[in-house]
């Protein structure tokens, strides 16, 4: 499932099958706390950056912490609670803390459509696409 | 060319005709209603009236002044009725006439000084032929004069009466505009027309599209004035032809102003759904509050209220809960569960005791005391969900008793570690106005709190933060508490390197606080510094042995230094710990385990690691597991 996701030249691609790799070994009450307090669908496209000769010009997958709990590739079935848009390189930053979403949202590195309120919740969901889990004060 | 020409506009005259060649213009050319985006399209209007006008006016005026003063004594005879003329046998008709009567003038040998004159303008100027009419439009004027001469002659000769109906059936409709003032109204006319015209491509030229109406309402007030200027004299022809303007004119607009509506408000919509902020605030805010029922996996979604916080269930106890047992009363379970604490105890057990005594009306300080501590010993035992909910009631009864802040800070630290940022601040925020009444908060952070994003509420709340901060610290004050709720609101923003310093100076002030050293060592190691972290994580656990999350901790600290194998430990031992002491294991703690056996590509363990399962942990000491 994991392999269903990645998209040759993105660096996100890497963190995205990571996060389905999250996602599927959730047990059916851990996704329900997920969905719970997530409760969005995200639509993440990414733009390559310029200079590589990538397989596409941008990827999109959807998060779905809504009704299914999964990552899947390609735009979302039912549509999308929020779409952001960003660069590969920005989404890294993002996914590894170096970036927060309200900066680069304020920046304009990361752009939104729909729902921004769920956008504040990227981070989080980022989050536990890295290989740990977050610590907890 | 004359006035009248210009006006009735013949047909062969129409190529040099300014006048209709703009009434073809204006009827064919929509560039003022249509796409500006794409460019003026009107190029065409600059050049004609400048281009045709001044080829033809010269010569033009020429003939005009020849004919008006031609016909200057008699009755204006101008058989510019062209239209007729053009027809071929007209024409025949007509040229054969001429040709007759001028045999005549000169087999008469009357001739006046006159005929002597026309005879050499008529050998001079050949006559005109039919087809000469036809493809030469200026030919047809330069006729006119010499018609007129005719005209002046015939009265004498009578020879027309019984002549071609044309003759007879024109009616002079210029005979008015032959008093010699022609000239200069078309002159008049044409310096009105040219600045008319100016406005057209003027105005296409111009991008602001929500102006139509205004251009077409000033090309109307630049007739208006024009026909002012020639003001008594405005000859009906004129106001036939404005009108003719007006009419052709008039219906596409309103046809195109709808089409171009339409395509503006489509293109309004398309980048409405862009990238509107304000736009997308609203959705946001709509969206955020609406469309919550729509869920089809697991619990529904939490609920939050107005002000932003969760809209938490009520407290779960323990239904088994030994210390319920009349025979195990003892005289009050909350002091025994402060006395466990104080001793390092298990965390668990003092839960049990806390629970019984809020079940048995035991609840200490202002009647909230029990409620607070319950929740902050399940959230140490990490049970995140169940301390929240104690700790909501705890404030809740806190704030009714009037209590200055107790258990806010707590249950903002709790929604910050489920991600509920907004919450988080808006708790924050009524802890600092609890705690520092005097404090000024702006009137418009308080609104913000319950309206906006988390962004904007963590600026707005960090300002007031920063603010008090300042403010002590230049009294020399360095209050622990205000720096936790400063160190939580840079921690919510991801900024780590800046909650570890407020969380180490709150630590200078409480050394021995091992929560405090918890979240330290969090903040270093969500800040990428794990191994840092694990140094603070051993204070606390040096502190409080049992402390539950910072064992958690240090197993995500291993997790992310690589340390798979050990950091499944530190879970284990935690879940160990829980279970040693009649405590329910953490969802948690069980989760991130299984991640980290994920990580060792034991998909086999991380199956059977789940709470469900309640399989015995020894199972994973004979997997070589050192817990």
């Amino acid at each position: 499932m994991a392999d269903d996701l990645k998209v040759a030249g993105f660096k996100s691609s890497e963190l995205i099958s990571s996060l389905g790799t999250a996602f599927a070994s959730f047990s059916p009450a851990e996704k329900a706390s997920q969905i719970k307090k997530t409760n969005g669908i995200f639509e993440i496209t990414v733009n390559k950056p310029a200079g590589e000769s990538p397989a596409a010009e941008n990827a999109t997958w959807t998060i779905d912490l809504k009704k299914t709990g999964t990552v899947t590739k390609g735009k979302a079935a039912t549509k999308a609670d929020v779409t952001i848009i960003m660069d590969d390189e920005v989404f890294v930053d993002l996914a590894s803390g170096k970036l927060n979403g309200q900066k680069a949202f304020m920046t304009g590195k990361l752009k939104t459509k729909g729902n921004i309120m769920l956008a504040t919740k990227l981070d989080g969901v980022l989050k536990s696409a890295q290989g740990g889990a977050k610590a907890k004060l | 060319m004359s006035f009248q020409s210009l006006i009735s506009g013949s047909e062969c005259a129409a190529p040099a005709n300014p006048l209709s060649q703009v009434l073809k213009h204006t009827e064919a050319d929509r560039s003022i209603q249509q796409d500006r985006f794409a460019g003026p399209s009107s190029s065409r209007l600059y050049q004609l009236p400048g281009a045709s006008s001044s080829a033809a006016s010269g010569q033009d005026l020429a003939l005009a002044r020849q004919f008006f003063e031609a016909n200057h004594g008699g009755p204006a005879f101008a058989p510019s009725a062209i239209p007729e003329l053009s027809s071929p046998q007209m024409n025949e008709a007509w040229v054969a006439e001429q040709q007759q009567h001028m045999r005549m003038f000169e087999s008469s040998k009357a001739q006046s000084h006159w005929a002597a004159e026309f005879d050499g303008s008529a050998r001079q100027t050949p006559l005109p032929q039919p087809q000469l009419l036809h493809s030469d439009p200026q030919q047809p004027q330069s006729y006119m004069p010499q018609a007129g001469m005719y005209g002046n002659y015939m009265p004498r000769t009578n020879m027309f009466m019984g002549g071609p109906p044309l003759m007879q059936s024109y009616t002079p409709p210029i005979a008015d505009l032959g008093k010699g003032k022609g000239k200069s109204r078309e002159a008049d006319f044409e310096a009105a027309f040219a600045q008319a015209a100016a406005f057209l491509p003027q105005e296409s030229a111009t991008s602001q599209i929500v102006e139509v109406d205004d251009g077409v309402s000033e090309i109307d007030e630049a007739f208006k004035s024009t026909s002012l200027q020639d003001s008594a004299a405005t000859s009906s022809d004129f106001k036939r032809v404005w009108d003719h303007l007006q009419n052709s004119d008039a219906p596409p607009p309103a046809e195109d102003l709808a089409k171009w509506e339409a395509e503006f408000n489509q293109l309004m919509s398309a980048q409405r759904d862009d990238l509107n902020y304000g736009n997308a605030m609203q959705e946001a805010w709509e969206s955020g509050l609406g469309d919550i029922e729509s869920t089809t996996f697991g619990d529904p979604p939490i609920k939050f209220d107005n002000d932003g916080l969760p809209i938490l269930g009520d407290y779960v106890f323990e239904t088994n809960n030994k210390y319920l047992d009349p025979s195990n009363s003892t005289s009050s379970p909350l002091s025994d569960a402060k006395a466990l604490l104080d001793q390092n105890g298990a965390l668990s057990e003092a839960t049990l005791l806390l629970e019984a005594a809020i079940q048995k009306g035991d609840l200490g300080e202002g009647g909230y005391e029990a409620w607070i501590l319950l929740g902050e010993t399940k959230n140490m035992d990490e049970h995140e969900e169940a301390g929240m909910r104690a700790l909501n009631e705890g404030v809740k009864r806190a704030e009714a008793a009037g209590a200055s802040g107790a258990g806010m800070m707590s249950l903002a630290i709790s929604f910050t570690n489920e991600s509920m940022d907004r919450a988080s601040h808006v708790m924050l925020l009524r802890w600092l106005r609890a705690r520092f009444p005097d404090h000024p908060v702006p009137e418009e952070t308080v609104k913000a709190m319950s309206m906006h994003s988390s962004w904007d509420t963590h600026t707005k709340i960090t300002d007031v933060f920063l603010n008090l901060a300042r403010q002590q610290h230049s009294q020399g004050i360095v209050d622990p508490d205000l720096q936790v709720g400063l160190g939580v609101l840079y921690y919510t923003n991801g900024e780590y390197a800046l909650a570890k310093d407020c969380f180490e100076s709150a630590l200078s002030q409480r050394p021995g606080d091992y929560l405090l050293w918890n979240r330290l060592g969090s903040a270093l190691s969500n800040g990428s510094k794990p191994e840092e972290a694990l140094g603070a994580y051993r204070e606390a656990l040096q502190l409080r042995p049992t402390y539950t999350r910072a064992i958690y901790n240090v197993g995500v600290a291993c997790l992310n230094i690589g340390a798979h194998k050990e950091a499944a430990e530190h879970f284990l031992s935690a879940l160990a710990l829980q279970e040693q002491t009649s405590g329910e294991t953490s969802d948690q703690l069980w989760f991130t385990l299984r991640r980290a056996l994920s990580s060792m590509d034991r998909a086999d363990l991380a199956e059977l690691a789940k709470r469900e399962s309640k399989i015995n942990l020894d199972l994973f000491r004979k997997e070589g597991f050192d817990f």
